[in-house]
């Protein structure tokens, strides 16, 4: 493949992962954001296969690999139990309104592109686009954890910041070593799983998982 | 001077095309649905039985409406051809000296302005209804529309269709950017909006709380509407071809060799057919959303024109 068109593949990819981005800001209902979170997350595993043949770096695959079975299989699949677990009421309840949360990450994507435009502007690798679009969900993700009621979507809102880091690691530099990136993935895993932990145990104390009533969390 | 005798002949072809194929694509999307349904469904001719049902049957016209209502499938059915004409279908060459992607927009716009006036000429409070909530949704879609092909235009430094549609396919796949794929998204959640289809509208239900264009054109009976139908059919395989060859022109002829011609035919019968099968498993597929959940949706089409746009000028 000339490196033209595996340039348009990642960059595709890429726009892909900030599409799903947005889906999952104007999804209303938690089953829907989680699979807007597993397609994106999918991109994200392609994007790494696609840098991988690029690079020609072998570990990559197996971070590819990786990012498939935890974020498009586990994960999405662990949140789906959680939110049938909980029995609340499946919708999002955003502080924010939908269409306004989405003007709000629309600017934020131009924010994210307009700071990174030097680095982008010096940059000589093929995955310098990529940047952008990381920071970009780094940044909406931190609008979901901000703007939404539930503690469910704060976790979805952690895990595509996540994402999003995963991404500009992995197009500035082609993917970290070996060992950290496994560190990372048992980090994200096991944060899930303990938040989602935290949902039930949230749940059944408060009878609700919105965190607006948490301040009445006292000793 | 011949040639622009050849693009007359050649836009008119292209017209007669789509005002051709329009009410078998119907048809096939309502198979589709039928056997995703489990069901046999009507076969994909009977839209053509419907119209010509319509054309040998009279209208009756309420005593109490102006002439808007009676101008009004006239006006639909001539500003979707005229439409039609600019648009590439299977050659790049249309009239584009006569107008270019904003004439197209305001063209389709034009459409749905008389429709929702018509709705209100006669009175009834199923129209008044359905032209409130078009009005609504058309108020995000218009802008979305013209920014995703915008987009487009941007990439290809031309705003007329033709031009848009050439350029691409001749350029091949340098051209593909980002900016496609969000502008393209964008278009498809425009088409749907605008075409009346589920999630945002049903175009097979009568109950009040559903309708949107079905409400509008409630008054309407026998050869006007037939003509509503057939240029909403039409309209809709306008937005298919616009998807098609303005964001994926490949294959479209851009000479007049028999063989590239072919090519072209071939490609855009696919395609439409494509767009078709697509449209029919997301109708079925997915449950009509509630009004008030429909800005959300269109929303997000509009966020993501603006981001294709704005992705031209950064990247």
């Amino acid at each position: 493949m000339s490196d033209v068109l595996l340039t348009d593949v990642i960059n595709g990819l890429a726009a892909l992962i900030l599409l799903f981005a947005f889906v999952m800001v104007a999804g209303a209902r938690m089953h829907q954001i989680i699979r807007a979170y597993t397609l994106g997350s999918l991109a994200l595993g392609l994007l790494a296969a696609a840098v991988a043949y690029y690079t020609q770096a072998d570990h990559i695959y197996i971070v590819a690999i990786l990012t498939i079975v935890l974020k498009v299989i586990v994960i999405p699949r662990f949140l789906d139990y959680t939110v049938d677990r909980i029995k609340v009421k499946k919708e999002v309840e955003p502080l924010v309104s939908i269409p306004g949360s989405l003007l709000i990450c629309g600017a934020l994507t131009f924010i994210a592109y307009y700071i990174t435009s030097p680095i982008i502007a010096q940059g000589s690798v093929i995955t310098k686009n990529c940047l952008a679009i990381s920071l970009a969900v780094v940044l909406i993700g931190f609008f979901v954890i901000i703007a939404r009621r539930k503690a469910m979507t704060e976790i979805v809102g952690l895990l595509m910041m996540e994402n999003g880091l995963f991404l500009a690691a992995i197009s500035l530099t082609y993917g970290m070593p070996m060992i950290v990136e496994i560190g990372i993935f048992f980090d994200v895993l096991v944060a899930a799983i303990i938040m989602g932990i935290f949902a039930f145990k949230i749940n059944h104390t408060f009878e609700t998982v919105d965190t607006t009533f948490m301040r009445r969390l006292r000793d | 001077m011949d040639q622009i005798y050849i693009d007359i002949v050649l836009s008119v072809l292209q017209a007669l095309l789509l005002l051709a194929v329009a009410p078998l694509i119907t048809g096939i999307i309502r198979k589709i649905k039928a056997y995703a349904q489990q069901r046999q469904g009507a076969s994909i001719l009977q839209p053509y039985r419907d119209i010509a049902k319509y054309f040998h049957k009279d209208s009756v016209v309420s005593r109490e409406t102006s002439w808007i209502f009676s101008v009004t499938p006239y006006i639909s059915m001539a500003a979707v051809l005229i439409a039609a004409l600019i648009v590439p279908v299977f050659i790049t060459r249309t009239l584009g000296f006569v107008g270019d992607l904003i004439v197209v927009v305001y063209l389709l716009g034009t459409v749905r302005f008389f429709t929702a006036l018509a709705a209100l000429d006669a009175g009834s409070a199923f129209g008044g209804m359905g032209s409130s909530r078009e009005m609504m949704v058309s108020s995000i879609v218009e802008p979305t529309m013209l920014l995703s092909i915008f987009a487009m235009g941007l990439i290809s430094g031309t705003t007329s269709l033709g031009s848009i549609a050439s350029a691409l396919s001749i350029s091949g796949i340098d051209l593909v950017r980002p900016a496609l794929f969000l502008a393209s998204a964008a278009f498809l959640i425009s088409t749907i909006a605008e075409n009346a289809r589920v999630p945002v509208d049903n175009p097979t239900t009568h109950l009040e709380l559903t309708m949107i264009h079905e409400g509008m054109i409630l008054e309407y009976s026998g050869k006007k509407l037939g003509l509503m139908e057939l240029s909403s059919m039409t309209r809709l395989v306008l937005y298919f071809t616009i998807l098609s060859n303005v964001f994926f022109p490949w294959g479209i002829a851009n000479d007049l060799s028999v063989i590239s011609l072919g090519v072209g035919l071939v490609a855009i019968l696919g395609k439409v057919l494509f767009l078709a099968l697509v449209i029919a498993i997301i109708e079925s597929s997915i449950s009509k959303l509630r009004l008030f959940r429909l800005p959300n949706l269109l929303t997000v089409s509009f966020t993501l024109a603006l981001l294709a746009v704005m992705s031209f000028y950064i990247l």
